[in-house]
């Protein structure tokens, strides 16, 4: 039972990620069809994983219902949200035009689901303005530097301060825009790189990991 | 009189016009109508690809100028059916502007080698079919020559020799890899401390002190992603403590297969804690796979419930700062952890301890303790030592190098270090 539970899913892991690194120096058409494959496999496996997610999300629904928690209403939103797209996608056979305009569908895209997502979108810009407040709060010498170089930023920005930079520092006869130039280039990038070169290493050494079966709790310990 | 002299000037002029017309062309009208072809023009297989395309490679001729076109011709039936391939100026696609390192190819200046990729203009199969190639070059405008139809049969290779280099670090890293790993199961091995990493025991008490649950977000990237794969290993630790602990955990999730992943190891985790009472099927729950729907309703849960602590591990996009923002507001401590370097300074300004990157990966090994896996974290100390020495050697070398012009140093140097 252990090799079939351990051994088999171990051996799988190895040999197809011993072929998927390999097919990185074999150009051949045989390596580029096992790498298609291996996507249309993950599709697939997505699919069926999919109807798992959707009975999980019915399942905690319902029993938030039944049991009657705080906050259970919201759960019907998630049936009523679930039904609004499906019932139309089913009746216009999945299109979202016709020759009439927009079925159901694509009305039920444009005027519910759109706006919805663009609303919690749109909700991103007050909570960049609440989080720059917070992180403007100068409380060490590391914070002081990252409200220097974002006000520079901000500043650089608007015309505003574009005039008040030529007012206070034009004696510099540096531009703010020269000054943010030099912070986006090389400060800025030096930093991204670092931590960039960090997570290609990471990604490496974790992917080996997995391959060579040192890291195996994703499937249990026992 | 006047009529003679009329007579003698049409007379003169009708001679000289003659004369010009009897003048022979200029050199360069002569060859404009006369092309002459195109010699020494070699078509073969494109080396190190799939089989999709040819090289073609032809002297650079004498009487090139910026001003000269080529245009290069594929067709798949030989006798017609020309579709323009490549066009460039003369000083443009020579043997030196291929886009292969030295140690696989072998180009100079003096003649010219392009690409022709025929996959692009017949359709992905093209390996083993014979395809036909010319060559046309203009000059101001006229056809000044041209070459002879050559047959050419793309064939798929199996080795990149041109990535050999990566290869030859991958070989490197896989040794010392394997040394780390079976010189951990003799002695220990010293890791420097991750606060974020010390401080969930610290968020997983608090939460127990005040009876509210732990939220526990592993992003929205697919179990193919290695930050998800990091975070799933992090949620095996965090698990055990909260089931050593009795504490609450909820696991809300915008990937299925993610969530039937997690489910297995948070199920584990209560077995090896010794708490498998405690475990319960919806701790690991689905919400959507939709960034904004997840994000919604994730915020609601926060909003309501006011965890006391919350996790951010994983791969985030947009969604990092909907929820780290509604968590702090929440007053829960937050522990974030991404790979996703531009989501980073949003972790950074809303949570109070963020993961950066390498660290996401570490956490799983640093927490589990198993010196196998703490040996890995060596190996990845060993490539930023090769990174760093590689980094500062090649700067101090190609900057010599560029000072005293040795272009063919330089050449060797950013090849060496080049992803192809």
């Amino acid at each position: 039972m252990k090799f079939i539970k351990k051994q088999i899913p171990l051996l799988i892991v190895l040999v197809v990620g011993v072929l998927t690194l390999a097919s990185y120096y074999v150009p051949h058409q045989s390596s580029v069809n096992f790498l298609e494959m291996m996507n249309k496999w993950e599709n697939i496996v997505s699919a069926f994983a999919f109807f798992l997610g959707l009975i999980s999300l019915f399942y905690t629904h319902y029993s938030k219902i039944s049991r009657k928690v705080d906050g259970w209403g919201y759960s019907l939103f998630v049936f009523v949200g679930f039904f609004a797209m499906v019932i139309p996608a089913i009746l216009c056979h999945g299109k979202m035009m016709d020759e009439a305009g927009k079925t159901a569908l694509g009305w039920s895209f444009s005027f519910i689901y759109n706006p919805l997502s663009a609303t919690m979108f749109a909700i991103l810009a007050f909570y960049i303005v609440s989080t720059a407040y917070r992180s403007f709060r100068i409380k060490s010498a590391q914070a002081l530097v990252l409200f220097v170089c974002a006000f520079i930023l901000i500043l650089g920005k608007v015309p505003l301060g574009q005039m008040i930079w030529d007012s206070v520092m034009g004696w510099t006869r540096t531009g703010i825009s020269d000054v943010i130039e030099w912070i986006m280039s090389y400060p800025a990038v030096a930093g991204k790189r670092g931590i960039m070169i960090g997570i290609a290493i990471g990604a490496v050494v974790t992917s080996f990991k997995i391959i060579f079966g040192i890291e195996r709790q994703y499937m249990g310990k026992d | 009189m006047i009529k003679n002299k009329i007579i003698g000037v049409l007379f003169l002029s009708f001679f000289t016009a003659g004369l010009v017309a009897a003048k022979p062309a200029p050199a360069a009208a002569k060859t404009a109508t006369v092309p002459t072809v195109i010699t020494g023009v070699i078509a073969a297989d494109m080396p190190y690809d799939a089989g999709g395309a040819a090289l073609l490679r032809w002297p650079v001729g004498p009487g090139e100028n910026p001003e000269t076109i080529y245009t290069v011709y594929a067709s798949s039936v030989g006798n017609g059916g020309w579709i323009k391939a490549e066009e460039f100026t003369g000083q443009e696609k020579t043997g030196k502007t291929l886009e292969l390192p030295f140690w696989a190819w072998d180009g100079s200046q003096t003649e010219h080698a392009v690409k022709i990729d025929l996959a692009n203009m017949f359709g992905e199969s093209v390996a083993g079919s014979v395809f036909y190639l010319k060559i046309s070059a203009m000059n101001n405008g006229k056809l000044a020559a041209e070459s002879a139809d050559i047959a050419v049969t793309p064939i798929g290779n199996w080795f990149r020799l041109d990535r050999v280099n990566n290869l030859i670090l991958l070989i490197v890293v896989i040794i010392v890899f394997f040394w780390a790993v079976s010189h951990a199961k003799r002695k220990g091995l010293f890791i420097r401390r991750i606060a974020g990493l010390d401080a969930i025991d610290e968020a997983i008490g608090r939460a127990t002190e005040m009876g509210k649950p732990i939220y526990y977000m592993p992003g929205i990237g697919s179990m193919s992603s290695i930050s998800t794969i990091a975070s799933a290993f992090i949620l095996g630790e965090v698990a055990k403590k909260v089931a050593q602990y009795d504490s609450t955990i909820k696991v809300p999730h915008y990937d299925p297969i993610v969530m039937t992943v997690c489910k297995e190891v948070v199920k584990q985790s209560f077995l090896e804690a010794g708490r498998p009472d405690s475990y319960r099927d919806d701790i690991n729950f689905f919400v959507s796979q939709d960034q904004f729907s997840y994000a919604a309703s994730v915020d609601g849960m926060i909003s309501r419930e006011k965890p006391a602590a919350c996790f951010f591990m994983g791969y985030f996009m947009a969604e990092s700062l909907l929820l780290a923002e509604v968590g702090a507001t929440s007053g829960a401590i937050q522990i974030a952890g991404t790979d996703v370097e531009h989501q980073l300074p949003f972790f950074f300004t809303a949570c109070d301890y963020t993961l950066m990157g390498e660290e996401l990966y570490a956490a799983g090994a640093y927490l589990s303790k198993e010196p196998m896996l703490l040996s890995a974290l060596k190996v990845q100390d060993f490539g930023k030592l090769i990174v760093m020495v590689s980094v500062f050697f090649g700067i101090i070398l190609v900057s010599l190098a560029g000072w005293f012009h040795w272009d063919q140093v330089v050449r060797i140097i950013l090849n060496l270090f080049k992803v192809y």
